[in-house]
C-alpha cells in the first residue's frame, strides 16, 4: 500500500513540476523517491504487519507474494530509469512521459496486489494505458505511430475479452472477490458450468494476451520493434513482470484447484509459446524483434509455473525466473540502446559487429546477458530455467520438459548469432564507443547481478 | 608425520606449474634446478613419512576434501599411507631424483630441455598419486596421468613422425588396459558400494573364495595391469616406447610407471586372494611374457630394445611372484629391478651420448677404456639383473624362483630358463657394446668421451643400490634377515614354505647360477666379442627378431579389418549422423523462414487469429478435447 501511495504522489509531484515550473529538479526527485520506495519496501519486508484487504475494501492485500512482486518490480523501475536517464531529455515531454511511467508502475503494483476482479482489471488498464501513449513517444517515427496504434487496439480488444471474462465469472459466482470465488469453487457442491467455463477461458486468454504468449504474441514483435527502443525495454521487463505475476495470482488466490481442469489450454499455450518464439526468432534480423521473439520463448518457460501450481516451488521458480530474465533483459536492451543510438538509430543485428574491439565492457555485458538468456550455467538464466524444469519433472511433465529444452537449445543458435557478431565480424566503423561514468556502473552492476543472483539461492527462497 | 603427505605431490605439482608457465622465459639451469629441488624436497618428505612408518603398523590416511558426492556414492581425495605406499614413494622420488639429475645432463643440449622436465615433474605427480589414492579412483586418476605423461614423453621428440606413433601405439594399447581397469572399479563399485580400499576390506569377511564377480572383477582389474606393465598380449607398445628420450625409459618404461599393476594387484591383493583362478592366470600370464620376452631380447641389435624386453621379461617374473602369492618378493623385485634397471637404462643413455645418439650396437665395441666409470656401472647393472650371486639381482629373483618351486615345478623350470637368459642376453650386450674394438665411424670415435658429472653421479649411486639392495632381504642361510618382508606382512602377508631341504635346495640354486654365469661368460665373449658378429638373422631367429611379428600379427587381425569397416561407418557418419543434424538445423531454419509470414503486418489477421484461438480453447475446455 505504502509503494502505491509513494509512487502515485511522485506522479503527481511530476504533473506539478510542469506548472511550477522545476522541471530540471524533477528526475533526481524520482530516483530518490524510487530508491526510498525500495528502502521502505526493505525495511517494512519482514514486518509481519502487512495489510489485510479488509483495510483496503477487500481491493489489495500486501501479502509476502505482492510484497515479494512489488520490491521486484520496484527495482526494475529504479533500474529502468537510471537506464534511460536519456529518454526523458527532451524538455517538451518529459514530465508527460515521466508521469505516464509512474502511473504505469502505480498500476503494476495493483496487478500483483489485487484481491478483487475489479482491482485486476483497474491494474491492467493502469498498466496499459501508458504503455499505449509511451509506444507512439517518437512521435515522428511512422513505425512508432504504427505501434501505438497496433498495441492500442489489439490491448482495447485484450481487455474486452477480461471483461467479458471477469462478467462470466461474477455470473456464476456471484462475487468480485477472489477469495469468494475460491471458497464458491472449492466447495463440494460446486459443478463447473459452461458459463464458468467460458469466463476462465476468456481470463486465460486476455491474461496471456498481456504477457504475449503464443498464439496470443501478434502484437509483440511489432510493436516492440516501432516503440522507442527504452520503451520497449520497459514493456519486455516492468511489464511482462506486472502481468505474469498478475496471472499467477488470479490462479493461486482465486481458481487454485481449477487450474487441472483447464490444462490442456496451458499445454497450448506453453507449447506454442516455446517454438513460436524460439524458431521465427532464428530468422530475425533486427535486434528488437529478435528479442521479442525471445521474450515470447521466455514466456512459455514462466507459464510452466502456472501449470504446476501445486508443486511447493512454483511461487519460488516463477519469482525467480522473472527476477532473472527481467535484469538480463534489462541488461542486452541497455546495450542495444547504446550501441543503436550510436549507429543513429538502426537496431539491425549487424550494428553489433566489431562491438568486442570497440567496447569490450558493451561486449561483455551483451555476451552475458545473452548466455544468461540461453541458459548456459553458472548464469542466473541457467538457474531460472533448471527451477522450472525441475520441478515440471517433479509434477510428472517429462514429456514437457524434453520439449522445453529441445526449444530452447535452438535459442542457443540465435542468441549466439548475435556474440559472433560481436566478436568474430568486422565493423564498418571502428571508432570506440565512449560511455558515461552512469552507464559502466550499471552495465558493471547488471553483470554482477545475471552472474551471481542463481548462486546460493537467496532470491529464489525469498518468497 | 601426517602435515607431510600432502606435500610429497604437492611439490612436484608446484614444480611442473612453475616450470610449465615460465617455458623459455627462464634459463636451462633453472629449469632443472626448479624441477630437481621439486622432487628433492618430496624425497625428504618421503624419507620422514616412510621413518614414521618404520615404527608402527598403522596406515595414515589423509583427506584433502570431498571430490564429489552423488547420493550414497561419495569419493573423497584422500591419501592413504602404509607400508606397501611408503616403499613405492621412495622408489618413486628417490629413482626419480636420480634421474632428474641425470637428465640435466642428458638433455641439456636439447632445444625443450624446459618442456622435458615440465613434464617429468607432472609425471612426479601423477605417479605419487597414483600410489597415494585411497581409493580405486584416486589411483585411476593418477593411473590416467602417468598414461598422458608417458605419451607426451614418448613422443617429446614429435619432429619424427615415427616416434608420434610410437606415442600413439603407447597411447591407445593403454586405452585398451584402462577400458578393463574402469570396469573393474564399477564392478567393485556396485559389489561393495564403494571405491575405499579400507573400506573394501572390511566388507570382504561376507565373501566367499572364489565368488564369481569377484574373479571377473580381478580379472578385470588385471587386463588394466596388463596394459600398464606391458604383459602380453598388450605389451607390443613398451618397445616402441624407447623413441623417448633415454630418461624417460629408465624412469618411466622401467622403474615406475610399468610397475604400476604390480602395484594395483598388490594394493587389492586382498581381493585377489578370494579369486584363486585369477591368481593362476596372473602366474601365467607373467610367465609367459618372461620367456616370450626373453627369447626375443637375445635378437635384438638396439640397445635400448634390448634393454626394453628385458624390463617386459622382468615385469612378467614380477606378476608370476604375485600369481604365485609372494606378493612381497614381487613388490621387492619391483624395487631391485627400480635400482639395476634405471641404472642400465641410464648407463646405455651414456653409451649412446658418448656415440653421439647411436643406439645400434653393431656399432659400438670396445667402449671399456673409452669410457671407464658407465662400463663398471653398467657391469655392475649387468650381474645385478643377471642373478650374480648376493646382487639385488640375486636375491629377489632367488625368492621369486623358490616360492615358484613350491607352486609348480613346471612353472620353476621355465621361469629358471628365464633367469639363464637374461644372463645371457645381458652378457651378450655387454659383450657387443664394450669389448671387441670400435666399429662405428671415425666422426663417433672422435667423439667418444666420458658423461659429465651429473650422469655418471646417478649411474653411481644406482650401482651401489644394485649391488647392496638385496641385502635387506637375504635369505636367513646366508646369515640375512627377510626384513622387507616383514615390512611388507601387515600389507600382503607372504606364505611361507618350511622344508627339509630348503637350505639344500638354496646352495644348489646358489652353484647353479654362478656355473651357469660363468658358462654364459665364455659363451658370450666367444660369440660377440670378436667383431665377427653380423647382425643379420634367418629363419626361427628372424621371427624373434621381429617379435614374433606380433605387430605385424594385430595389423592383419585388428587394425586392417578395422580400417575396412570404418570406411563404410565414416559414410554412415557423414550421411545419416550428420545429415540428420544437419538435417534438423535446416527443418528449424526453414521452420523460422515460413512461420516468421504469420507477422503479416495487418491488425485484422492479427485479430482474426486470436478470435480462433479463443474459439479452439473454449471448444477444447467445453467438450474437454486433447
Amino acid at each position: 500500500m505504502n509503494e502505491i501511495i509513494i509512487v502515485a504522489s511522485l506522479g503527481i509531484l511530476t504533473l506539478l513540476a510542469e506548472i511550477f515550473n522545476f522541471k530540471k529538479l524533477i528526475l533526481p526527485l524520482v530516483v530518490a523517491g524510487l530508491a526510498a520506495n525500495i528502502v521502505v519496501g526493505i525495511m517494512e519486508f519482514d514486518l509481519a504487519s502487512y495489510y489485510n484487504d479488509a483495510d483496503t475494501l477487500r481491493m489489495i492485500e500486501s501479502d509476502l507474494y505482492a510484497k515479494c512482486f512489488m520490491m521486484l518490480l520496484s527495482i526494475i523501475a529504479l533500474v529502468w530509469v537510471l537506464v534511460n536517464y536519456n529518454f526523458f531529455s527532451d524538455e517538451t515531454n518529459q514530465t508527460d512521459h515521466l508521469a505516464l511511467i509512474l502511473f504505469a508502475i502505480v498500476g503494476g503494483f495493483c496487478m500483483v496486489a489485487y484481491t478483487n476482479f475489479v482491482m485486476l482489471f483497474l491494474g491492467i488498464e493502469i498498466l496499459s494505458i501508458p504503455m499505449y501513449v509511451l509506444a507512439g513517444s517518437n512521435k515522428r517515427s511512422l513505425r512508432s505511430n504504427e505501434a501505438t496504434l497496433k498495441y492500442f487496439l489489439m490491448g482495447s480488444f485484450a481487455t474486452g475479452i477480461l471483461l467479458f471474462g471477469i462478467t462470466l465469472i461474477y455470473g456464476s459466482i456471484g462475487s468480485f472477490y477472489v477469495y469468494d470465488v475460491r471458497m464458491k469453487t472449492a466447495s463440494v457442491d460446486f459443478t463447473i458450468t459452461p458459463m464458468f467455463t467460458i469466463g476462465v477461458v476468456m481470463l486465460i486468454a486476455a491474461m496471456a494476451f498481456k504477457v504475449s504468449s503464443a498464439p496470443f504474441h501478434f502484437w509483440a514483435p511489432d510493436v516492440y520493434s516501432g516503440s522507442p527502443t527504452s520503451v520497449t525495454s520497459f514493456m519486455a521487463t516492468f511489464v511482462k513482470t506486472a502481468a505474469i505475476a498478475a496471472f499467477m495470482r488470479l490462479f493461486i488466490t482465486a481458481f487454485p484447484t481449477a487450474i487441472e481442469s483447464y490444462k490442456n489450454v496451458f499445454f497450448i499455450l506453453i507449447i506454442a509459446s516455446l517454438f513460436i518464439g524460439n524458431i521465427i526468432a532464428v530468422f530475425q534480423t533486427n535486434a528488437k524483434r529478435l528479442l521479442a521473439y525471445s521474450s515470447i520463448s521466455h514466456v512459455g518457460f514462466m507459464l510452466l509455473a502456472l501449470l504446476c501450481l501445486s508443486e511447493a516451488t512454483s511461487l519460488k521458480s516463477l519469482f525467480f525466473y522473472t527476477t532473472a530474465y527481467s535484469f538480463t533483459t534489462l541488461a542486452a536492451f541497455l546495450v542495444l540502446k547504446i550501441v543503436s543510438e550510436n549507429a543513429s538509430g538502426d537496431d539491425d543485428i549487424s550494428v553489433f559487429n566489431g562491438l568486442a574491439q570497440r567496447n569490450p565492457l558493451l561486449a561483455g555485458t551483451m555476451t552475458i546477458a545473452l548466455l544468461s538468456m540461453a541458459g548456459i550455467p553458472p548464469l542466473s538464466g541457467f538457474f531460472a530455467k533448471y527451477n522450472m524444469l525441475f520441478m515440471a519433472l517433479n509434477h510428472g511433465y517429462l514429456w514437457l520438459v524434453i520439449i522445453a529444452i529441445l526449444a530452447s537449445l535452438v535459442g542457443v543458435y540465435y542468441y549466439f548469432k548475435i556474440i559472433i557478431a560481436m566478436f568474430t565480424r568486422n565493423s564498418t566503423d571502428s571508432t570506440a564507443i565512449p560511455l558515461s561514468l552512469l552507464q559502466k556502473s550499471l552495465l558493471v552492476l547488471l553483470m554482477l547481478i545475471i552472474i551471481t543472483i542463481g548462486w546460493n539461492g537467496w532470491v529464489f527462497n525469498l518468497i | 608425520m601426517e602435515q607431510f603427505i600432502p606435500l610429497i605431490p604437492l611439490m612436484p605439482l608446484i614444480g611442473f606449474a612453475v616450470l610449465g608457465l615460465a617455458g623459455n622465459n627462464i634459463s636451462k639451469l633453472m629449469a632443472a634446478i626448479i624441477g630437481c629441488t621439486a622432487i628433492a624436497v618430496s624425497f625428504v618428505f618421503s624419507l620422514l613419512v616412510f621413518n614414521a612408518q618404520l615404527g608402527t603398523e598403522e596406515s595414515v590416511t589423509v583427506t584433502m576434501f570431498n571430490w564429489f558426492e552423488a547420493g550414497s556414492f561419495k569419493v573423497e581425495l584422500a591419501f592413504l599411507v602404509d607400508h606397501l605406499t611408503s616403499i613405492f614413494l621412495l622408489i618413486v622420488t628417490g629413482v626419480g631424483l636420480l634421474i632428474h639429475i641425470y637428465s640435466s645432463g642428458y638433455m641439456h643440449d636439447d632445444i625443450a630441455h624446459n618442456r622435458f622436465f615440465t613434464y617429468l615433474n607432472l609425471f612426479i605427480f601423477f605417479m605419487l598419486l597414483l600410489v597415494m589414492g585411497n581409493n580405486y579412483l584416486v589411483m585411476f586418476i593418477g593411473w590416467e596421468g602417468v598414461g598422458l605423461c608417458s605419451y607426451l614423453l614418448i613422443g617429446f621428440w614429435h619432429k619424427v613422425d615415427a616416434y608420434n606413433k610410437a606415442a600413439n601405439k603407447a597411447f591407445i594399447m593403454n586405452r585398451i588396459g584402462d577400458l578393463g581397469l574402469l570396469l573393474g572399479i564399477f564392478l567393485l563399485y556396485t559389489k561393495f558400494g564403494t571405491l575405499n580400499f579400507i573400506d573394501i576390506k572390511s566388507h570382504l569377511a561376507e565373501i566367499q573364495v572364489g565368488d564369481p564377480t569377484i574373479v571377473v572383477a580381478t580379472l578385470l582389474l588385471f587386463i588394466g595391469a596388463m596394459g600398464k606393465s606391458a604383459q602380453i598380449p598388450l605389451h607390443t607398445w613398451l618397445p616402441d616406447a624407447m623413441a623417448g628420450p633415454t630418461p624417460v625409459s629408465a624412469l618411466i618404461h622401467a622403474a615406475t610407471m610399468v610397475t604400476a599393476g604390480i602395484y594395483m594387484v598388490v594394493r587389492s591383493n586382498f581381493i585377489y586372494s578370494l579369486a584363486p583362478f585369477t591368481l593362476e592366470f596372473i602366474a601365467i600370464i607373467g610367465l609367459i611374457t618372461a620367456f616370450v620376452a626373453a627369447t626375443i631380447a637375445l635378437f635384438q641389435n638396439d640397445i635400448k630394445k634390448v634393454l626394453a624386453y628385458s624390463t617386459l621379461s622382468q615385469l612378467g617374473y614380477m606378476f608370476l611372484a604375485l600369481g604365485v602369492g609372494a606378493y612381497s618378493s614381487g613388490v621387492f623385485h619391483v624395487m631391485t629391478h627400480a635400482f639395476f634397471k634405471a641404472l642400465l637404462f641410464l648407463g646405455a643413455g651414456s653409451v649412446i651420448h658418448a656415440m653421439s645418439g647411436e643406439q645400434d650396437l653393431l656399432k659400438m665395441g670396445g667402449l671399456r677404456k673409452k669410457i671407464p666409470l658407465t662400463f663398471i656401472t653398467f657391469l655392475i647393472g649387468v650381474l645385478a639383473i643377471s642373478g650374480f650371486p648376493f646382487t639385488s639381482g640375486f636375491v629377489s629373483k632367488d625368492e621369486i624362483l623358490m616360492s615358484v618351486f613350491y607352486h609348480n615345478k613346471l612353472y620353476f623350470y621355465i621361469a629358471a630358463a628365464v633367469a639363464v637368459i637374461t644372463a645371457f642376453y645381458m652378457m651378450r650386450l655387454l659383450m657387443l657394446a664394450f669389448f671387441g674394438t670400435f666399429r662405428g665411424t671415425h666422426e663417433q670415435e672422435h667423439h667418444l668421451h666420458e658423461s659429465p658429472a651429473s650422469m655418471t653421479m646417478p649411474l653411481v649411486v644406482l650401482a651401489i643400490l644394485s649391488m647392496l639392495g638385496g641385502l635387506v632381504q637375504l635369505p636367513h642361510i646366508y646369515g640375512g634377515k627377510p626384513i622387507f618382508e616383514e615390512f611388507l606382512n601387515s600389507i600382503a602377508p607372504t606364505l611361507k614354505h618350511e622344508d627339509a631341504s630348503l637350505a639344500m635346495k638354496e646352495w644348489l640354486m646358489l652353484g647353479v647360477t654362478c656355473l651357469g654365469l660363468v658358462v654364459v661368460y665364455f659363451l658370450t665373449k666367444k660369440f660377440y666379442a670378436d667383431d665377427k658378429f653380423e647382425g643379420v638373422y634367418t629363419g626361427f631367429k628372424k621371427t624373434l627378431a621381429n617379435n614374433y611379428y606380433f605387430d605385424e600379427i594385430y595389423n592383419t587381425l585388428f587394425t586392417k579389418p578395422l580400417n575396412f569397416i570404418s570406411q563404410y561407418y565414416n559414410a554412415f557418419d557423414r550421411l545419416v549422423i550428420d545429415g540428420g543434424v544437419d538435417g534438423i538445423g535446416k527443418l528449424v531454419n526453414w521452420g523460422g523462414d515460413k512461420l516468421r509470414y504469420l507477422q503479416t503486418g495487418y491488425t485484422g489477421f492479427y485479430l482474426f487469429a486470436m478470435v480462433l484461438s479463443i474459439a479452439a480453447f473454449l471448444i477444447i475446455s467445453l467438450f474437454n478435447l486433447l
